[in-house]
């Protein structure tokens, strides 16, 4: 038998094997987990890897990396002959890495579930103890490449165990820098007075004893960063601060034992403890930020009561399929998205969008995952199931734009690391020059301008900016989708405005039925009227879901910007505009048609209330100077009524997705940024147009919508607050780039002159960042 | 002068056992949480019941 060696992995495999067929050749693999990560591969076209890698992956990866599975076994949930464990995977830095540990995972057999959630690198995993050992596929994975490691260190999480370390290097350069500032007290008296020379030399060791243990260990993260981005061959803000903090140590060190002129560990304990403060600073702002999008994603119940075989039953929620019937008790929590089939219950939905009132759902209400029942036991059709409800479009949501970079923050990344390199540079060039005009404070200076020179107020203006106006924005009910949006937002010349669903609730109800014809009957017309809306996504149809109709609908076809047509008891109906039903033109379109056969049969009259802060919104935005349009597809009457009420005199009426992404397009090109505020699905187009976009959120559509925010609950507050937060943080972002051009300019001729005191270096660079940390923080509220 | 040959080094045994205490403080978890306690004598201990 000829020995092969499989093509990803390099292990050895036999003849007969399985294969992938590589440039139209069949090469061997050694099982279907690399026959899997092959494909995925070259799927995602990235099989250029396997050209560039200079030598298979060596077999030793797979042994010397080995885990140990003890350390698992105490997070194992067992259930039933299935076992689960969430471990923490290491190594993971793009949604490839994640998609691929989890094709590698359910390729194994006996792996029944596998997901990353990619912001905390979190897996979990369900699968058969009875086909596969726990160690085994914890080895698939280290094969692979990364490291699962427990998600409980001694029960702290890595997030919390990062916290901890920062507060401990912040605590040590403190006490360190408060004792060192202690004896530098006396070794400037000394100078001035005269000191013994055994004095000074033992204040100098006791200093050099007290700043070991602050650059060594607080000062650590700032070498790991250097070290890092050198050998990644992007030097970052780490690398002038970690070559400030060597050089002033170990020159201070040299000094000591040589009986120098100088040391200088008062103002390495000094920089090192404002660093470590900034970072500190830095770091809780962060987590707050993840705290408040892990808000988002409540712990939802792990079992669901549903009935099989007219019996109920309790089963793990991954097993719950679309179309099972789930039975809800009070005070359950909906595991899933559902319809309620009958009766009527009312339903904590503060998880979903904020709004603390119990909501009363009646049959064919849809009940998404996290509501809490409050009133009857209730039986719900299963709509949707895991990530794709609406809470896990939500969570998706919040995720994604937390990982985002918006443009301006790359932007400033690229500025801050010309900047570094301009400073190294600089330094060398001062460095030169000092040697020739005075060799003796050569050293010294090059130090004070590395020191003085500060790179991180640059880097952290942007970033920081944005971080801190995330949890501002959260917290008022807006998910931000896109950040580019903020600096659009900012910009903004005129908001548009749509009027069902946005400047209304979207949730219309029947005012009045009128029957034309006496054939018919008023219940007998509501129930078609009822029947075929059910199918309808349009946010007129919800006026229809209270109707309790038997009939039933089929061939239900939507025709845009009209209404609905579809077969009702073997007749074709049409229901929507007077246009639509029976061809007459009604510009006044102030009431929904129902008919056949070309003739008007009911007429059903609607009316959607005005968001309770519609008013009040509208007049603060036009106080801030901004345009305010209305753009509806409705009715010329209903449109002028809103208008009217909320005093807006640009309005136009009756208008398609296409007349409003005109208008917009007209407004672009008079120079004009526009910002559009509406229905995320029915306007597609008109969102996408638009410089920014804020859409409400109809629960159900939250996923899906392309605006770039999105409102929750039932107030049109969080538009203004978008506005206000969006201009904040970009006066906040100039600023802080102001401030931090400034102190280049300033500080950087003066230190390269040789004017500046190091230790006076070191409070100045690390008060401007410390500076521009605490102007973001006033963004986070 | 010559006390302070001894004075030094017994306030740095003193802040090396104050940053002992504060390390062992910070890894008992005494600083993971500085909101919630304060919120906790709001929590009325007989309803608990």
């Amino acid at each position: 038998m000829i020995a092969l060696s499989c093509y990803h992995c390099g292990l050895p495999t036999h003849e007969g094997g399985p294969t992938v067929t590589v440039d139209g050749a069949q090469q061997p693999v050694c099982c279907s987990g690399c026959k899997a990560v092959y494909e995925l591969i070259q799927d995602n076209g990235l099989d250029h890897y396997y050209r560039d890698r200079q030598q298979p992956p060596a077999e030793t990866a797979a042994d010397t990396r080995r885990v140990s599975a003890r350390r698992f076994q105490a997070d194992v949930h067992r259930n039933g002959d299935q076992a689960a464990l969430e471990v923490y995977v290491e190594g993971m830095y793009c949604a490839a890495c994640s998609s691929l540990v989890e094709t590698t995972l359910l390729s194994i057999d006996g792996v029944e579930r596998a997901s990353i959630d990619p912001l905390n690198h979190r897996l979990n995993v369900s699968w058969y103890p009875a086909r596969i050992e726990l160690v085994d596929w914890l080895n698939a994975i280290t094969g692979i490449g990364y490291r699962p490691r427990p998600v409980t260190v001694d029960g702290v999480s890595p997030a919390r165990a990062e916290q901890r370390a920062s507060l401990k290097r912040l605590l040590l350069a403190s006490l360190g820098m408060m004792q060192v500032m202690m004896f530098a007290i006396g070794l400037y008296a000394g100078d001035a007075q005269g000191i013994d020379a055994r004095m000074e030399y033992f204040f100098r060791l006791v200093s050099l004893a007290v700043t070991t243990p602050v650059v060594a260990y607080s000062a650590q993260p700032f070498f790991i960063g250097a070290v890092r981005g050198v050998a990644a061959g992007r030097p970052g803000m780490d690398l002038p601060v970690a070559l400030a903090i060597g050089l002033a140590f170990f020159g201070s060190v040299y000094s000591t034992f040589t009986h120098g002129a100088e040391v200088w560990f008062d103002s390495v304990t000094m920089f090192v403890f404002f660093l470590t403060l900034g970072r500190h600073v830095e770091l809780r702002a962060r987590s707050r930020a993840t705290e408040k999008a892990d808000a988002l994603r409540p712990q939802l119940p792990n079992t669901a009561t549903v009935i099989r075989n007219e019996q109920q039953v309790d089963i793990p929620i991954a097993e719950v399929r679309t179309d099972d019937l789930l039975v809800l008790m009070p005070g359950d929590q909906a595991p899933v998205d559902g319809v309620l089939l009958e009766g009527s219950t009312s339903v904590d939905e503060s998880v979903l969008n904020g709004e603390s009132h119990p909501q009363t759902r009646s049959a064919g209400d849809e009940i998404p995952a996290g509501s809490i029942n409050l009133d009857t036991c209730v039986q719900l059709r299963v709509l949707r199931t895991g990530d794709s409800t609406v809470l896990g479009g939500i969570r998706r949501l919040a995720r994604s734009a937390q990982l985002g970079r918006p443009q301006m923050v790359q932007t400033a990344d690229r500025i801050a690391r010309l900047f570094i390199s301009a400073i190294l540079v600089l330094a060398i060039a001062v460095a030169i020059v000092w040697s020739q005009l005075d060799p003796s404070r050569a050293f010294v200076v090059t130090l004070t301008v590395l020191v003085v020179t500060c790179p991180c107020a640059l880097a952290l203006a942007t970033p920081t900016a944005f971080a801190a106006v995330h949890s501002w924005l959260s917290s008022a009910g807006l998910l931000l989708k896109n950040a580019d949006a903020v600096e659009a937002l900012a910009k903004a010349d005129r908001v548009v405005f749509d009027k069902t669903g946005t400047l209304t609730l979207g949730r219309p109800n029947i005012a009045d039925v009128r029957v034309t014809d006496t054939t018919l009957p008023r219940d007998t017309a509501l129930q078609i009227a009822a029947a075929l809306e059910r199918h309808s996504r349009h946010p007129l149809a919800r006026a229809f879901a209270d109707v309790d109709s038997a009939l039933i609908a089929k061939q239900v076809r939507a025709v845009p910007g009209h209404g609905v047509e579809g077969h009702v008891n073997g007749q074709h109906w049409k229901l929507g505009t007077r246009e639509l039903v029976s061809g007459e033109s009604d510009i006044q379109r102030r009431s929904v048609c129902l008919g056949r056969d070309g003739k008007c049969l009911a007429e059903f009259t609607l009316a959607d209330p005005l968001r309770a802060d519609a008013h009040d919104v509208v007049r603060s935005l036009q106080r801030r100077g901004l345009a305010i349009s209305l753009l509806s597809g409705d009715g010329e009457a209903a449109v002028r009524d809103a208008a009217n009420a909320l005093g807006v005199q640009d309005w136009q009426a009756g208008m398609t997705p296409a007349d409003k992404l005109e208008c917009i397009r007209d407004w672009q090109a008079a120079g004009e940024k526009v910002v559009m505020v509406g229905d995320g699905i029915n306007d597609a187009p008109v969102i996408s147009g638009a410089d920014a976009s804020i859409a409400p959120s109809h629960a159900a559509d939250v996923a899906q919508t392309r605006a770039d925010m999105i409102m929750l609950g039932h107030r049109l507050q969080p538009v203004a607050t978008a506005l206000t937060a969006s201009r904040a943080t970009l006066a906040i972002v100039r600023q802080n780039i102001a401030w931090a051009i400034l102190y280049n300019a300033l500080a950087l001729p003066a230190a390269a002159a040789g004017m500046v005191p190091t230790w006076l270096a070191a409070i100045g660079m690390s008060a401007s960042s410390l500076l521009v940390v605490m102007n973001s923080l006033r963004l986070s509220r | 002068m010559s006390i302070l040959y001894m004075l030094i080094p017994v306030g740095l045994i003193l802040i090396a056992f104050a940053a002992g205490l504060f390390f062992w403080a910070v890894g008992n978890g005494q600083f993971d949480d500085l909101e919630e306690p304060a919120m906790l004598v709001f929590d009325d201990d007989e309803a608990r019941e």
